[in-house]
């Protein structure tokens, strides 16, 4: 179960995404952070499998979706999931509140980096408010989305003691 | 010393640590490659990015059924809570509109012997075919929508795309059951138009935002906040008197406000425009009989209307394709026809 709901998940999330919910011009950032900030978690949880290689196509379909540049979103979840990955490390744990520390940088990076790719890729220097106020969102819905994952999970493993230590 | 290093050899040096490496490399570098060869617009990425619209047509059209219902519910029920403001609100609408039906009658009397006097030759009908949009692809940097409509229905690229209140885009994809619609406001986008009733020609072009920048206005041109903005077909690809927006803002800085809400489109309807540049760049894989030509012989099987572009019934075999239960999509093509 571990294996499969992760991609699963986010390729729903992924066609979600796609669907004509009439968002306005400032929240089209959104719905991609969205995927981002779910593959973050996914890597984060412990027990759970999302490799890089299928985060590069679920960002590749996001791509597709999006019908934006192929690669941009594929970069992105790369970097997601890979900072994912460290996430644990960085936050010197797995508490939520850590976590939610770390994706906050991670959200604020991938905007940043958005901004100036895509301002790049047009050669035009884009509005950052949409940028800006997607990070905000995902950042925003991160204790959430993290919570709903651990209930699709389970729940979190409970720290192992090795006998005799203090 | 058997089976280990020997301490005064230096160990063997490997470039990566482990296969992950070399993967993750690879798959950073396949992001750089994508992103190249899509700014270059490189056909293998076109070709990709058809081939899974195609694919993914059948279960967006299936998906957006519930979204497009869900959003009209939510419409429904806003309308409810609002309904006496609205009622009053249709009633001084309706009043209004009475006194612009007289006058346009009026006025429609005067073209038609004004025309008959000088022996004009009647602008052709336009043919169109409705669908529903099935997928919104508007990203950061990108606004299109994807609708359920395709070659098989005599889509091809270039079409004007229109729902009841004005301009909505133009298609730029065309697949065999699916096209993917330019919207207004993107960045790529750009409309020759002209401004008010000293019909100022200028460009309306998208900035990704809610409002349009209007460009190239010739110095001293008379053109005010409110003034009805049109397209004027001297792109050939277009075609003309295609409502699009209001002035809004002040002089210097004058931006057009589309009439089609282009956040919340269900239904479009495609206008069959030909040009002889589409068709010198594009294969005629579409239904002739449906599409409309500047060529005598069909001129004669369409129905003669008024003198600017205007949107005639649906041919007979012309089908329209809903995703949802989207209200009727015909319903505001009359509009178009003014």
């Amino acid at each position: 179960m571990t294996r499969i709901l992760p991609a699963v998940s986010v390729l729903v999330v992924v066609f979600a995404t796609a669907l004509p919910w009439g968002l306005p011009a400032g929240a089209t950032f959104i719905p991609p952070m969205v995927v981002m900030t779910i593959i973050f978690c996914w890597r984060a949880l412990p027990g759970t499998v999302l490799p890089l290689w299928l985060a590069f196509v679920l960002g590749l379909l996001t791509d597709f979706m999006s019908g934006g540049p192929l690669g941009f979103w594929a970069l992105m979840a790369l970097i997601s999931a890979q900072t994912g990955g460290y996430a644990p490390l960085l936050a010197g744990g797995r508490a939520p509140n850590r976590l939610w520390l770390v994706w906050a940088g991670v959200a604020a990076g991938i905007g940043a980096l958005s901004w100036l790719l895509g301002a790049a890729y047009v050669v035009h220097w884009l509005d950052p408010w949409p940028f800006a106020f997607g990070t905000l969102v995902s950042i925003l819905i991160f204790p959430l989305l993290l919570r709903l994952l651990v209930l699709f999970t389970g729940g979190l493993p409970k720290p192992k003691f090795q006998r005799g230590s203090t | 010393m058997r089976g280990g290093h020997s301490p005064f050899k230096p160990r063997p040096r490997r470039s990566w640590r482990a296969p992950g490496e070399l993967l993750n490399f690879v798959l950073y570098f396949s992001c750089v490659v994508l992103l190249v060869l899509s700014r270059i617009g490189h056909g293998a990425v076109e070709e990709a990015r058809d081939g899974f619209a195609e694919l993914s047509a059948p279960v967006l059209a299936a998906a957006s059924k519930p979204v497009i219902m869900a959003r009209g519910a939510a419409a429904q029920f806003r309308s409810y809570i609002g309904a006496f403001d609205e009622i009053d609100r249709l009633r001084a609408e309706n009043e209004t509109l009475r006194q612009w039906q007289w006058r346009a009658k009026l006025a429609e009397r005067n073209v038609t012997q004004l025309r008959s006097l000088l022996n004009a030759v009647g602008e052709p009908a336009l043919h169109y075919t409705s669908g529903s949009v099935i997928a919104d692809a508007r990203g950061p940097f990108l606004r299109s929508v994807l609708v359920n409509l395709g070659r098989e229905d005599g889509v091809r690229i270039g079409y004007a795309a229109i729902n009841g209140d004005g301009l909505v885009g133009r298609t730029v994809d065309a697949g065999d059951a699916v096209a993917r619609i330019l919207l207004l406001s993107d960045l790529n986008s750009r409309i020759p138009v002209v401004v008010g009733q000293a019909s100022v020609r200028a460009l309306v072009s998208g900035d990704n935002s809610d409002e349009l920048k209007l460009e190239f206005l010739p110095d001293r041109a008379s053109v005010k906040a409110g003034d009805e903005v049109f397209t004027s077909g001297s792109d050939g690809v277009l075609p003309r008197g295609l409502p699009v927006g209001v002035v809004t803002g002040s002089a210097g800085a004058f931006k057009v406000r589309p009439h089609a809400d282009l956040q919340s489109l269900d239904a479009v309807s495609v206008l069959f425009f030909d040009t002889p540049t589409l068709t010198r760049t594009d294969p005629p894989a579409f239904a002739q009989d449906r599409a409309l030509s500047a060529s005598a012989d069909d001129d004669d099987e369409l129905p003669e209307t008024g003198p600017s572009a205007s949107a005639s019934p649906r041919p007979a075999d012309a089908r329209i394709k809903q995703a949802g239960a989207a209200s009727a999509p015909n319903e505001g093509i009359v509009q178009t026809r003014q």
